[in-house]
């Protein structure tokens, strides 16, 4: 029997994901991006430095992931010499708004995956928010309305946590998150100009100006975030993994793994950055090579040829097409299917030794869940990864606000030749993120933005090959068979983006 | 500017087309007390968007977003929030854009596919038909964000889906139904939620080109601290510069918004705040044409 899970909520934007089950089991499946824009047609013919605006709109979860992206890869097309303090500024922006990430999609988007929310009715203590939340829910539940306690209830049926207090105390974080999100886009902001969509970042750096008062409220906004990262955050994913043990080995995708690699740590093109980039494929990292990348549209919905590098790239929308099941791209690397995102980022840095932190901290909680680095590979891998993302970013962030000149430059002069290409590639909180541009006669000639949930819920390949979501879902066994959330879980666990994917 | 008198009478104008008298019941009911049965429910839906309004609106400090969505009304149904999905996340929707699960506002995030329906798909049905459904059942409508509002940049120059905002889709098909709406790309967290507490509390605010002149009323450049500068003379030259943006392309002088009052993000900065130019992401027409770029940096040889 085939089921549609879509609408597939607590993500960003518009997903289905048809599965086929037999025998309780998911035998196949299909990710279905269901939103077109079209950006790369609107991008063709504008002014080259309207990118990092206009880009910054495909996806208003991650923005600045995109206005760094497209940043580098203006200035790889121009030439510029950033000064230390516009990428210094940079990072400390791109940084701030992955944390707020990694807490908005672990407590909006997951918790309830796993959290009773119901367990609140128990709550005896005297905590306001909780208290408050209990009377309101009584209330709700008590009213005569249709939907009781939206949009907490309902909810899919599931397996969820049976430890009142564990559940009573991941609801009382759930509220303290949304706070604390909060401060980790304020400091954001501070050098973005606001959140989302910064208007202070450029290629070349930043428009702020480096202020010792900025530092210092930066500072502060980090120094909250990474204690709540610390005293809420970790404990609540070992809380989870230590209750729902066997997600370590469901989930796993079928193919390697890609990291463009996080934070340079100088203003050197190839310079070395906090997360390592490469390509993890059967235990060996190689160099990323961008001419091996290419994008397949035999079952998306395009009309343009498939198969085609980033430089050749082409968008010819055919909504009607054969065979096509999704506007989502199959982006393959060297023909193979890659997973990006925090696993990636954890995994292929962990194969090079490079951050001593992150070899440390993967170390520990292997040996505390008496698992593999292998086993990142899962919904319980994506989320402690995310937390080990966390800690070493804001570790990083601190020090990096430290090195701030202050009222040094913070913007190269921008010259926008006639003619150029450049490539930028970074990393979104969910993965591998690529941007590329050419410029004829002083306008955009053609941009194309792989994206991370562009490799994650790509459809098959012309191949044949299934996507790195679609793979990870095959072989579940599910115990509902229309809520699945199981499956859902797995979704969840690669954040998927559909307006970053498709865009 | 609009006088009170004026204003009421498209007040009562507007409430008429709600088919109720004054105000909306549930609406009545919550001036009192805040009654989980009477607090107006939201049906949130995204088209062609990017999240960064719903994003923005859970930046929101006083009231919180959660209190928002508890207290003053709520959010019976949100893609990013709800915890239920697939068939029971569409039966919820259906029941209520069928009028059978009470009275509600619709609030819509991105713009329509006019011409490429196929280009926005929630459980196998076009954006464009919930919205067309909904206009017999809902309350009033609130477009939030430039892409609702004006279809934003998926409605930019050489787009392929046809894209256009609710007022104007609406408008094409006849119906008449209240659409308030609140520009911004993204909408400031405040413009949105301030606008739903004043429909819950008092009724429809008073509007200025369907957008509430509580925040849309003066240009960004009158409100700018830095229009001493402008009036002196004293002009950025390059990006990064201090003093008055305006020769660098800035777009304040040309749209409406209270952000140099407000500021964003808890009050924390803005975009001229930290040298950076108004992109006019509050206008109709943002972003709209290829050949007006956001930037006017130094004359270029062609």
């Amino acid at each position: 029997m085939k089921v549609d899970l879509g609408p597939v909520t607590r993500i960003e934007g518009h997903l289905n994901v048809k599965t086929t089950i037999e025998n309780d089991q998911i035998v196949d499946a299909q990710c279905m991006g269901e939103m077109f824009r079209g950006f790369e047609v609107i991008l063709r013919g504008r002014d080259p430095l309207d990118a990092q605006q206009i880009t910054q709109r495909i996806c208003g979860v991650c923005p600045y992931a995109h206005a760094i992206a497209s940043s580098y890869a203006q200035e790889n097309a121009y030439g510029l010499q950033v000064p230390a303090n516009g990428r210094i500024m940079h990072n400390l922006i791109q940084g701030a708004n992955h944390l707020y990430d990694y807490l908005l999609h672990f407590y909006q988007l997951s918790a309830l995956d796993f959290v009773d929310v119901t367990a609140i009715l128990k709550y005896t203590g005297k905590d306001a928010d909780l208290r408050k939340i209990k009377e309101w829910v009584q209330a709700e539940l008590a009213s005569q309305k249709a939907f009781p306690g939206a949009p907490f209830l309902p909810r899919l049926n599931g397996d969820y946590l049976m430890d009142d207090e564990l559940n009573i105390g991941a609801l009382k974080h759930y509220v303290e998150a949304m706070e604390v999100q909060k401060k980790a886009n304020r400091a954001a902001a501070i050098f973005g100009g606001k959140f989302p969509h910064s208007t202070a970042i450029f290629p070349g750096g930043c428009t702020q100006a480096a202020r010792m008062d900025l530092i210092a409220s930066y500072q502060s906004f980090i120094s909250e975030t990474k204690e709540f990262i610390h005293s809420r955050y970790i404990p609540d994913i070992v809380a989870v993994a230590e209750n729902f043990p066997e997600y370590w080995q469901i989930g796993a995708s079928k193919g390697g793994f890609l990291s463009y690699g996080l934070l340079p740590l100088s203003a050197e093109r190839n310079g070395s950055r906090v997360l390592a980039p490469g390509v993890l494929q059967g235990g060996k990292v190689k160099p990323v090579d961008f001419g091996l990348i290419t994008q397949d549209v035999g079952h998306a919905k395009y009309s343009s040829p498939s198969g085609l590098k980033i430089a050749e790239s082409s968008l010819t929308p055919d909504p009607g097409k054969k065979g096509a099941y999704t506007w989502t791209k199959a982006p393959r690397y060297d023909g193979r299917v890659m997973e990006v995102g925090p696993a990636a980022r954890i995994l292929v840095d962990y194969h090079l030794g490079g951050n001593k932190t992150v070899k440390s901290l993967v170390d520990t909680y292997a040996a505390m869940f008496g698992i593999t680095a292998d086993n990142l590979n899962s919904v319980l891998g994506r989320h402690l990864c995310r937390a080990v993302n966390a800690v070493v970013i804001a570790d990083f962030l601190l020090e990096e606000s430290e090195r701030i000149d202050p009222g040094g430059k913070t913007m190269a002069d921008i010259v926008v030749p006639a003619t150029a290409e450049g490539y930028g590639v970074t990393e979104a909180s969910r993965g591998a993120l690529l941007h590329y541009i050419r410029i004829a006669d002083y306008k955009i000639a053609a941009y194309e933005c792989v994206v991370p949930t562009t490799w994650n819920a790509s459809p098959r390949d012309d191949k044949g090959q299934p996507g790195a979501m679609e793979s990870a879902l095959v072989g579940t066994k599910v115990a509902d068979l229309q809520d699945q959330i199981e499956a859902v879980r797995i979704i969840h666990s690669f954040d998927p983006c559909i307006a970053c994917s498709v865009h | 500017m609009m006088d009170r008198r004026t204003f009421l009478k498209l007040a009562a104008a507007l409430c008429a087309s709600f088919g109720v008298n004054g105000m909306p019941g549930p609406v009545a009911a919550a001036l009192k007390k805040i009654d989980p049965a009477a607090v107006p429910k939201l049906i949130y839906l995204q088209g062609l968007s990017c999240t960064g309004c719903s994003i923005s609106l859970l930046q929101a400090d006083s009231p919180s977003p959660l209190s928002m969505i508890t207290d003053y009304s709520q959010l019976a149904f949100h893609a990013d929030l709800s915890a239920v999905s697939g068939k029971k996340a569409l039966g919820l929707i259906d029941r209520y854009i069928a009028g059978e699960a009470g009275e509600y506002f619709l609030a819509v995030e991105g713009a329509i596919p006019e011409l490429m329906p196929e280009a926005c798909i929630i459980g196998h049905k076009p954006f464009g038909q919930y919205l067309e459904e909904a206009a017999k059942t809902m309350t009033g409508a609130v477009a939030i964000g430039a892409c609702a509002c004006d279809g934003g940049i998926p409605a930019a120059e050489g787009n392929l889906t046809g894209a256009v905002g609710l007022r104007e889709f609406y408008g094409k098909r006849g119906i008449n139904k209240l659409v308030v709406n609140i520009r911004g790309c993204s909408v400031h967290p405040d413009w949105v939620w301030h606008t739903i507490i004043h429909l819950v509390k008092i009724g429809v605010p008073e509007l200025i080109n369907d957008a509430p002149a509580l925040f849309f009323k003066r240009k960004v450049h009158e409100l700018c601290p830095r229009y001493h500068d402008f009036q002196q003379e004293i002009f950025a030259e390059k990006l990064g510069d201090q003093g008055c943006l305006f020769k660098l392309g800035c777009l304040g002088p040309d749209t409406f918004a209270d952000c140099p009052t407000r500021w964003w993000n808890s009050g924390q900065t803005w975009c001229v705040d930290s040298n950076a130019p108004c992109i006019g992401c509050a206008s109709p027409g943002f972003a709209r044409k290829k050949n007006f770029p956001f930037y006017r940096l130094a004359e270029r040889d062609k």
